[in-house]
């Protein structure tokens, strides 16, 4: 197998910080070469380096001759009102006579998407096409300029498993047709699927190459360093009074007269396909969003509905969904991040006290192992997990008896997920409790006490966790319920 | 759901009409079935604010309806205003430009309408104007800068106004003008803008690089009471100021002995002269071609002449 | 050794104090009499008027919104102000309170249209930047009204070194940092302008905390008008014309993102001061009246540019 590129020695350094540290990474015609490791391991900067986009510091990157490298990000870099056919030729559309040739174009289109398996009209406006499509006609464009290396940088995160199995199938195919794959994910069994050899980064460092078939245990072992033992470490204990408790809650149209009660020392988790309503409603019980009837008690106390500042006096807390949108302010500190909720708390006569501000965000972070340079670092900088852990981390400080956990793991690398999961455990011993609202079927089942299940809007019902299989929690989670 | 925004709307909308009425009648004259449109350039300078009290006076005694618009000293909204009145069947239109060059497509709606147009204090370059009432701001940079030879000699400094508008340019060429017959020098000329505060900035920083400064000409009386202010003690002994328009504030200045002189315009004579010749026109009676009202020198000596 | 490294670090934790560097060095070659005590305690006056309004508008920039209407409340206050005492005869005192209210007044309505009413904060303040010019015409019908005796005070020396209007700007400029670094709607500001849904969900009340900051940015306006008035002794109609913009302009200068979250006092501060000593220097070298506008707003540009420049190089 020819090699397409070898990288030797990339160091890369930014502020002060080694991004990375004397990487060696090559690429071979015909073979898909995963990069793996946590967020913030390195694996984003080493793709901006081989693309060019960063020069390293030392060490060099050499393309063979003639090989282009083409990478597909998460965010398409597709314009949603041009046709597909546009798409495809985007700034170098077939021309005859200055004029663009439709027709040609047409038929250029049709062959290049026929080799991502893409059956749809290249006259399509791209925008009409699901994200798992968008994607193929991105790969195809790559392609089409005669990609010798296709770089995918975590395409699987948007994916539902059928469309996961269709992008891994074209994979296949484009790798029997010569092109050497580097492919970025955070799915282990995808790897196992895929991969011919696998290379792990850690803290900037390439820590081995993992042949084909390696075990979910190795590379879990190289990517954190340590050994997991258990990967849902869930302590249960018996349930104390209820501290939340959400009765008959309805907003027409969108979910109808759900109930669920938490108690203290208890994980309650919130299963259900997306669409259920499980984000409408504990956004609604939080005083983020309005609600019809029905009510929310928390500690006993009835909340006023459409009112956060009350929900959050009474204890209850929100980590949301969308990080970025609705849990982080990006152009703050790490520091002013985890001390967002308890800044009214801490004022007295309307002067924040800001070294006791500091003094516990700087607890909190270690107590926490926020991988950060220090509590002035702008938050933005962090990889996701180390974000995910500050938007805990601000309400730990305010301590509330009732935190409520929106798909707390998603983009989440395997090792920080354990580190969140032991947070919750830490709320639950303290008697406090958690909601956890969770696509991840393992993760809900591993780490609940029930499950609440929910389906177009409404309660589904509820199943014990403990063995309790992902066939169960489905079984209701796609049943239909008249309405 | 919708009821209750489309009720508040609706008493909006309705409030607005209300106020809309209200201050209509207020800008509009009493009685009389000859109505005169007055375009002005802006309300938001006493000099204008005089002459269009002169426009409605005159309005009120020879009986005719008065309208009055007020363009901000926005050139492209008055040729909007003019075009208005153009289709409500005034009689008349008096126009006091914003600027003399901008002012041609208010005129041609004018003229297309067959509407008498008359310009006040500002010409109008291109276009049919059947009366000009004007005063002289050539003639009245030429008197200032006279006066200024005459009370003191040495170097002194031309505080402009807004670099490009026709009061800027006329009286600062007749400054220029007149330069020839006295002792005094031009060492620095800077914009201030009309503005008071402005010409307190930029006669204090001019202070600082010409520390020997006797005299200041100030396109109007808002600046050179700036420059009054930025001077002190010396306004009046060591400098003297000399500014135009002759406004109520300039006037006392010049009683107060802080400003040596003042050009006055008669912006009231002005707003008079033009509602008499659009008034004529209306009723197709010969019309003065140009008339011009006196541009004064005031000082201290004929002060009691102005003030009211 | 350490005080270059900490002459350094101001500097690239400001990058328009460079460029005021820049300026003065330039100027004090170019005109000798630029850098004498009296000249830069003039650019200290000149620039306190910009500097209040400007110190207002942070707050408002930092929580990301604008507001246009400063210079027309700055101008409506003072005229309330001069209007009570000279034509109500009312005490200098109770009418300088007046003024300051009707400044308050003005903010608080462009806050309640924003938070309450969901107006866009541009069209809001737009709206205000029109009804507040109005009301002043209305009040003053046009002339310009002397002003009492304690707001004209605002424009005198306390000392021959010390003008009242620098002091201003000096505890201004204190009071605004203190309430950005050290108070509760000052750190809320930031959380605001940097995500607002986030400050909701964290149980921070937006709408109150934005009904406070444009109220605010109209109490420094009502103040800067009085500034203005006071070095006048006289309250026009159409003062501080525009001023907005010269605000919005410091704050930017001074290293604030006009898409919220980021903005410091002494940005602002450096910022006001720029505009300020340019003007100056241009009245001062001579520069032609047509030119004038061009280099300031070269400078401008420049300014924010080389602001941009240096941290996107840090990064």
């Amino acid at each position: 197998m020819a090699e397409l590129l070898r990288a030797t020695g990339v160091t890369k350094r930014f502020t002060g910080a080694l991004a990375l540290d004397g990487v060696d990474f090559d690429v071979r015609s015909g073979e898909v070469h995963v990069l793996l490791g946590e967020n913030g391991a390195g694996k984003s900067t080493l793709v901006k380096v081989l693309a060019g986009v960063h020069r390293p510091d030392s060490g060099e990157v050499v393309l063979a001759d003639g090989v282009r490298l083409a990478v597909i990000y998460q965010e398409l870099t597709l314009v949603p009102e041009l046709s597909v056919a546009e798409n495809l030729f985007l700034g170098r559309p077939p021309r005859r006579f200055g004029v663009v040739d439709q027709a040609r174009m047409r038929r250029d289109a049709v062959a290049l998407l026929d080799r991502v398996g893409l059956a749809v009209d290249p006259r399509t406006k791209l925008k009409h096409l699901g994200i798992a499509q968008q994607q193929m006609v991105e790969i195809a464009r790559a392609l089409d300029q005669d990609a010798g290396v296709l770089v995918l940088d975590e395409p699987t995160a948007v994916l539902t498993d059928t469309e996961t199995d269709r992008l891994l199938e074209i994979m296949a195919e484009l790798r029997d047709q010569g092109v050497g794959l580097v492919f970025i994910t955070h799915h282990l069994d995808e790897i196992r699927r895929i991969a011919d050899r696998s290379t792990v980064l850690r803290d900037g460092r390439s820590v081995g190459v993992l042949p084909r078939g390696a075990s979910v245990e190795e590379m879990i072992e190289l990517m954190v360093g340590r050994s997991i033992s258990e990967q849902y470490p869930r302590h249960r204990q018996d349930p104390g009074e209820v501290l939340l408790k959400i009765d008959g809650l309805t907003r027409n149209g969108v979910f109808q007269d759900v109930s669920i009660e938490v108690r203290a020392g208890e994980v309650v988790g919130v299963a259900g396909l997306v669409g259920a309503g499980r984000t409408e409603v504990v956004r609604a019980a939080f005083g983020a969003d309005r609600y019809d009837s029905g009510h929310v008690e928390v500690g006993g106390k009835r909340l006023a509905g459409g009112d956060v500042q009350a929900a959050v006096r009474a204890g209850l807390g929100l980590v949301p969904e969308d990080r970025k949108g609705q849990g982080l302010v990006l152009t703050s500190s790490v520091g002013e991040n985890l001390g967002l909720v308890t800044l009214g708390s801490a004022t007295r006569f309307g002067v924040v006290d800001r070294g006791g501000q500091r003094e516990k965000a700087a607890g909190m972070a270690s107590a926490l192992r926020v991988k950060t340079s220090g509590l002035g670092q702008e938050v933005r900088e962090l990889s996701g997990g180390n974000q995910q852990k500050v938007v805990i981390g601000k309400w730990l400080l305010a301590d509330p008896k009732v935190l409520v956990l929106d798909e707390p793991t998603r983009g989440v690398d395997v090792g920080a997920k354990v580190e969140i999961y032991e947070l919750v455990n830490r709320m639950t011993a303290a008697g406090r409790a958690v909601l956890l609202v969770s696509s991840d079927l393992p993760e809900v089942i591993g780490m609940s006490d029930r499950i609440v299940v929910m389906a177009h809007g409404r309660v589904a019902g509820e199943l014990p966790a403990v063995g309790t299989t992902q066939d169960q929690v489905m079984a209701l989670a796609v049943q239909e319920i008249p309405a | 759901m919708d009821f209750p925004r489309k009720v508040a709307v609706a008493a909006l909308s309705a409030s607005a009409l209300a106020l809309t009425a209200a201050c209509g009648s207020g800008a509009t004259g009493s009685g009389g079935d000859v109505t005169i449109g007055l375009a002005v350039s802006t309300l938001n300078n006493p000099y204008f604010v005089e002459l269009k009290q002169g426009a409605e006076e005159a309005a009120a005694e020879l009986g005719v309806k008065l309208t009055v618009v007020d363009a901000q000293n926005d050139a492209t909204n008055q040729v909007n205003q003019v075009q208005t009145f153009a289709t409500q069947g005034l009689k008349a239109i008096i126009i006091n430009p914003v600027d003399s060059k901008q002012a041609t497509p208010a005129a041609k709606a004018a003229e297309n309408a067959g509407i008498p147009l008359v310009a006040v204090d500002r010409s109008v370059d291109e276009g049919k104007v059947v009366s000009e009432v004007a005063s002289d701001n050539v003639q009245g940079g030429s008197l200032a800068a006279i006066e200024l030879g005459r009370a003191t000699s040495g170097e002194v400094v031309h505080l402009q106004g807004i670099p490009g508008a026709s009061a800027s340019r006329d009286r600062g060429r007749g400054f220029e003008q007149g330069l020839n017959s006295g002792g005094i020098k031009v060492v620095a000329s800077q914009p201030a803008d009309f503005d008071r505060a402005k010409g307190l900035d930029v006669m204090t920083n001019l202070l600082q690089a010409n520390a020997s400064i006797k005299g200041v000409f100030a396109d109007n009386d808002e600046m050179a009471l700036g420059a009054i202010k930025a001077l002190g003690d010396k306004a009046g002994t060591q400098v003297q100021v000399v500014g135009f328009d002759g406004t109520p504030d300039g006037l006392k200045a010049v009683e107060d002995g802080t400003m040596t002189a003042t050009i006055a315009q008669q912006p009231k004579v002005l707003g008079r002269k033009a509602v008499e010749q659009a008034v004529k026109a209306a009723k197709g009676e010969a019309v003065q071609q140009v008339v011009d009202v006196e541009v004064k020198v005031v000082t201290k000596k004929n002060l009691a002449e102005f003030k009211k | 050794m350490t005080t270059s490294i900490n002459a350094r670090k101001v500097l690239s934790d400001n990058g328009a104090l460079g460029g005021l560097l820049v300026l003065v060095v330039a100027l004090s070659v170019l005109a000798p009499s630029f850098l004498s005590t009296q000249n830069l305690l003039n650019v200290g006056v000149q620039a306190a008027v910009v500097a209040v309004l400007a110190f207002g508008s942070t707050f408002v920039i930092v929580s990301g919104g604008i507001d246009l209407s400063v210079g027309s409340v700055a101008a409506l206050s003072a005229m309330v102000g001069a209007w009570s005492s000279t034509e109500a005869g009312l005490p200098g005192p109770l009418a300088l309170l007046l003024g300051l209210a009707t400044g308050v007044v003005a903010g608080l309505v462009n806050g309640a249209l924003v938070s309450y009413g969901r107006l866009p904060a541009f069209i809001a303040t737009l709206a205000m930047l029109s009804v507040a010019r109005g009301l002043t015409l209305v009040v003053s019908q046009g002339t310009p009204l002397a002003t009492p005796d304690v707001v004209s005070e605002l424009g005198s020396n306390l000392t021959p070194f010390l003008p009242v209007p620098l002091l201003v700007m000096l505890v201004f400029f204190g009071l605004t940092a203190f309430v950005l670094t050290r108070t509760y709607q000052g750190r809320a500001m930031y959380v605001i302008g940097g995500n607002e849904e986030a400050a909701r969900l964290s149980g921070i009340d937006v709408r109150k905390q934005k009904l406070v900051i444009y109220a605010l940015s109209g109490l420094f306006a009502a103040v800067a008008g009085m500034l203005l008035a006071g070095r006048l002794a006289s309250a026009g109609p159409q003062a501080a014309v525009g001023y907005e913009l010269d605000a919005i302009a410091a704050v930017v200068i001074g290293g604030a993102s006009l898409s919220g979250g980021v903005g410091r006092a002494s940005g602002t501060l450096i910022g006001a001061l720029v505009l300020a000593v340019l003007r100056n220097g241009l009245n001062q070298l001579q520069v032609s009246p047509f030119w004038q506008q061009v280099v300031i707003g070269v400078v401008i540009a420049l300014a924010v540019l080389l602001d941009t420049l240096r941290r996107r190089s840090t990064r």
